[in-house]
């Protein structure tokens, strides 16, 4: 019984890992410029493809083609994201919420079509790699290499990225800058610098993540961005959105909600009562596990 | 000018009664569907144009609306009429329901929890619950009993039933802008903090737009249901919600001929190029963003309250 | 508004201009999950057609084919239905799910088009539609096979039922369900998984406290090797089997070396098909498009095809009420791609080729059991 739950546990644990790192974007960027970035689900899923044509090409090098292939897709991917800030995200920055996400929608749209374009629209699957397809079997719970290494990586991340925001200059220029615009501003914070910066950070995160999705389910689909995108959305606005662990949380508290209802209740019910839990969580703390509470300012 | 729009007005009415007898079936279809649409873009306007309540979750309400009238047409063989009523009425009452415990949520998270319920709403549908939705396939080769000797689902009848449907609520929306009510929902949404202190009550409005909002969808939703005959969960899902949510933006935030323009844009040129499917959405992603940097207020921005400062400007 | 006004008429006198040559109507999924089929039944009748009109036509009408993308959903195959209709189909093949044929199948109904489709549900027939008839194998039938199968030849004593929300799975669950239990055979889980999901390790892990001798799904390839592979990855000993729609490469592909040794119970694959006319038929498609045929669901919508061909030829008439009436009954025994081709009066496809391949360690099927 209890190797069962802690086989529960570990699925839940990596599950919600892979939301986390895709949520720890919408959170970056909404922290800074309050955009629900409609379209980062669907750089992911960019990321995902273009990863898995460089691997196709680069994998003959073993280790070092890895590498390449990795980097070369995390710059195109860097690349699109830059071009999306400066085309779709920066010349709203001033004008009303809604247009922004509304154009956050649209280049969504353009994104997951063409990908569907340059791709197929049939689903493909991502590329076997040399490492990481061992199993560790520990009394009955089953643990692959991968998952070890998505939680080793979550772990890392997450700290790498604490102190980056609370030790580094240019982290405490991104804490101002989502404390007080304005301010910011007049403390000599280069602005459009900074929010490329988020942007870019939350798309090589999500990256990881879609790369890590790509590698644990081997099918990869152009409207995938869609689906993950949401539950990391989602996450990023349990854990209380503007927050960096609160992002992970959320991840993580999806993926536990979805396993343990699938697990012991009902594989019909899980959406629903994972669904429900959610909102009765935000019923009940309105900014999240670890939102801060924003004053009515008059 | 008076002039000028009243004959305006005359040709469009004209055009729209004497449509269905020149155009072929697909046309008639076609601009059925856009009229339905237009219906369900103007109830979500009501909710996050005028009331600024961020509801992405529209096309749950237009589900239950649309299930309920063929449920209780096809299981419980209910008059028309009243099977009409019911999907409004349901729609409104669990509206309320839904809106009554989260009505103190603001902005996005308003936006996530009405995304949630969404897809538990389709969630549910999918699980057949009771044998009453028939899971992903839907309730299919609904049997309409006709009234009066009369086939309401003939493509010209509910083109007419539509467009009626349609002109009622254009009125109503027209109405809207110069009652109480309506002024009411605007000041609150544009000045929240000063709608309150003239004794505008923000819950009791909020409660009210949003569950008309939800019953007008419910109507409509029959009528969809009327058209295709058929009811199935994927035309209630989140990207319904989040494309209603877009046109409403798009179109202009509580004026009237944007969001019309607006269903038209997403709902009707989709149609037109449907040869062209798989550029389609591309191409209207890249619309989107285009339209929203060159015009942030969307196609017609919305006019109505601005009469005071172009008063003044004329000084 | 001229503007407006005036096309309606253009495309009224387009359909004037086209409207002498006999249309065949496509209905399947040619985007989506399963667009891979839906290409596949769509080229495999355009293969056929152009074959068709090169000899001659039959009875002095050549065809054409118009094809609208269902995207497997019932919704969309709604809007198929009544798009070919008005474009003046007479025939239509498809579509590949039971879903969106169920949906679309009133429709033809009331217009007076044959409808032919490989889709296996049960409640297909339960109308009796005059214009419908059904190119591969009922539920039932499969059913029985796999029931069989488990209780008698292997003597699987814990055995796990899973499928999605689908039509097709759901009605091929429970004739699975309903024969192993006519059978005495002991199940000891039935569950659904969402389709389009792809971690399914939670209800697995549910399933790994049962300690099952086999688990069996009744849904799609894409889902059917996601359970796969995680089923190895968790250490379940229990055989794994596929029902039909299993078969299709990407299960190889997706499951990758953990796919060895899983079942699949379904029909011969396309290169496994003997006769002289399927082996020419595998070879000219794979010469036109350039790429193997995707699965056997093609080649039984070619048959269904090709069935109504014959019945035109044999009545010496294209009109689709009496085609439709000689072929509810009066097909017998015809040679076909997949076998020989029996329709009884309800529309039913009649017999039996159902078989067990399992996958071997160089990822090819190998036939266990027939």
């Amino acid at each position: 019984m209890l190797n069962i739950f802690l086989q529960q546990l570990i699925n839940a644990l990596t599950y919600g890992s892979l939301i986390g790192f895709i949520a720890l974007g919408y959170s970056l960027v909404y922290g800074i410029l309050k955009l629900i970035n409609f379209a980062h689900g669907h750089i992911v899923t960019f990321a995902i493809f273009i990863t898995m044509s460089m691997l196709t090409q680069f994998l003959a090098l073993h280790t070092l083609g890895f590498i390449l292939a990795l980097s070369l897709a995390l710059i195109i991917t860097i690349g699109v994201t830059i071009v999306l800030e400066i085309v779709a995200y920066r010349p709203l920055r001033r004008s009303n919420r809604l247009s922004l996400i509304v154009s956050a929608l649209g280049a969504g749209m353009v994104i997951e079509n063409a990908v569907m374009l340059i791709w197929g629209p049939n689903p493909r699957v991502f590329p076997d790699i040399n490492f990481f397809q061992g199993t560790i079997n520990l009394n009955g719970v089953v643990v692959s290499e991968l998952n070890l290494f998505i939680l080793f990586l979550n772990i890392v991340v997450m700290s790498i990225l604490y102190l980056f925001i609370n030790k580094s200059r240019t982290g405490i220029a991104i804490k101002a800058l989502s404390l007080d615009y304005q301010t910011a501003q007049l403390m000599g914070v280069n602005i459009n610098k900074i929010i490329v910066l988020v942007f870019v950070l939350g798309a090589i995160l999500g990256s990881a993540g879609g790369i890590l999705i790509g590698l644990t389910y081997k099918t990869i689909s152009f409207n995938m961005g869609f689906e993950y995108g949401l539950k990391a959305f989602i996450a990023a606005i349990i854990g209380g959105i503007g927050s960096i662990p609160g992002a992970m949380l959320g991840g993580l508290i999806i993926g536990i909600l979805q396993t343990l209802s699938a697990g012991y209740i009902s594989s019909i019910w899980a959406n629903v009562i994972t669904y429900s839990l959610l909102i009765l969580l935000l019923i009940v703390r309105p900014r999240g596990l670890l939102g801060q509470k924003d004053i009515e300012k008059v | 000018m008076q002039v000028n729009k009243s004959i305006f007005i005359i040709s469009l009415i004209i055009c729209s009664i004497g449509f269905p007898f020149l155009a072929n079936n697909i046309w008639l279809s076609i601009i059925t569907t856009f009229l339905i649409y237009s219906a369900l873009s103007l109830s979500q306007d009501l909710i996050l144009g005028k009331a600024g309540i961020y509801a992405m979750g529209h096309a749950m309400f237009f589900g239950i609306g649309a299930y309920t009238f063929a449920i209780l047409i096809n299981t419980y063989n209910v008059n028309l009429f009243i099977a009409f009523m019911a999907s409004g009425i349901i729609s409104y009452c669990i509206g309320l329901i839904i809106i009554y415990p989260i009505k103190h949520l603001r902005g996005d998270y308003f936006l996530v929890v009405s995304l949630g319920l969404n897809i538990i709403f389709i969630n549910i549908i999918n699980n057949d619950p009771f044998g009453l939705t028939g899971g992903p396939n839907g309730i299919f080769a609904i049997n309409f009993p006709s009234v009066g000797g009369l086939d309401l689902t003939g493509a010209k009848a509910i083109y007419f039933i539509a467009l009626i449907f349609l002109s009622v609520m254009i009125l109503l929306f027209y109405r809207l802008n110069y009652s109480k009510f309506g002024r009411a929902i605007y000041y609150l949404n544009h000045d929240h903090i000063a709608a309150k202190s003239v004794g505008i009550k923000p819950s009791l409005n909020k409660l009210l737009s949003f569950s008309l909002g939800t019953m007008l969808a419910g109507f409509t939703g029959a009528i969809y249901t009327l058209q295709y005959g058929a009811v199935s969960p994927e035309a209630f899902g989140i990207e319904q919600s989040i494309l209603l949510f877009a046109v409403v933006i798009v179109g202009g935030q509580g004026s009237l001929i944007g969001v019309v323009a607006g269903s038209f844009v997403m709902f009707v040129l989709p149609e037109i190029f449907r040869s062209y499917a798989e550029y389609r959405l591309l191409v209207f992603g890249a619309a989107m963003v285009i339209l929203m940097v060159i015009r942030p207020n969307g196609l017609f921005p919305s006019k109505f309250g601005f009469f005071q400062k172009r008063h003044l400007q004329q000084k | 508004m001229k503007r407006i006004l005036l096309l309606p008429l253009f495309i009224l006198m387009c359909k004037l201009v086209v409207a002498q040559t006999y249309i065949i109507g496509v209905q399947a999924p040619i985007t989506g999950s399963f667009a891979s089929e839906g290409q596949g039944i769509n080229n495999a009748i355009q293969l056929l057609v152009a074959q068709t009109n090169a000899a001659g036509g039959i009875n002095g009408d050549t065809f054409k084919v118009v094809t609208c993308d269902d995207q497997g959903n019932p919704q969309n195959a709604v809007i198929c239905a009544k798009t070919l209709v008005d474009a003046g189909a007479k025939v239509v093949i498809g579509s590949y799910s039971s879903t969106a044929t169920e949906a679309s199948q009133a429709i033809y109904a009331k217009a007076g088009v044959i409808q032919t489709s490989d889709a296996t549900a049960n409640n297909l027939i339960v109308h009796a539609y005059p214009t419908y008839f059904r190119n591969s194998f009922n539920d039932n039938i499969e059913g029985n096979f796999t029931a069989d199968y488990f209780v008698n030849i292997k003597k699987y004593k814990r055995i796990v039922i899973l499928g999605d929300f689908s039509a097709f799975s759901t009605g091929l669950s429970a004739s699975v369900i309903n024969n192993i239990k006519a059978l005495k055979g002991n199940i000891v889980y039935t569950g659904k998984i969402t389709s389009g999901d792809n971690d399914f390790r939670a209800i697995l892990t549910k399933i790994k406290a049962l300690n099952p001798d086999v688990i069996y799904y009744s849904g799609y390839f894409i889902e059917g090797a996601l359970l796969r592979s995680q089923e190895v990855s968790l250490g379940i000993k229990a055989d794994f089997v596929g029902g039909n729609s299993n078969d299709n490469p990407q299960f190889l592909k997706i499951a990758g070396s953990k796919a060895k040794g899983s079942y699949l119970i379904g029909l011969p694959l396309p290169q496994q098909l003997d006769s002289q006319q399927a082996q020419q038929f595998v070879a000219d498609y794979a010469k036109k498009y350039n790429s193997p045929i995707p699965s056997i669901w093609t080649i039984t919508n070619a048959d269904g095809l090709l069935t109504v061909f014959a019945a035109m030829k044999a009545i010496k008439t294209n009109d689709p009420i009496l085609v439709a009436k000689y072929i509810h009954g009066s097909i017998r025994n015809m040679p076909c791609l997949t076998g020989y081709m029996t329709i009884n009066n309800q529309g039913e496809r009649e017999g039996n080729i159902y078989q067990v391949s399992q996958i071997q360690s160089n990822l090819k099927y190998k036939v266990v059991y027939h």
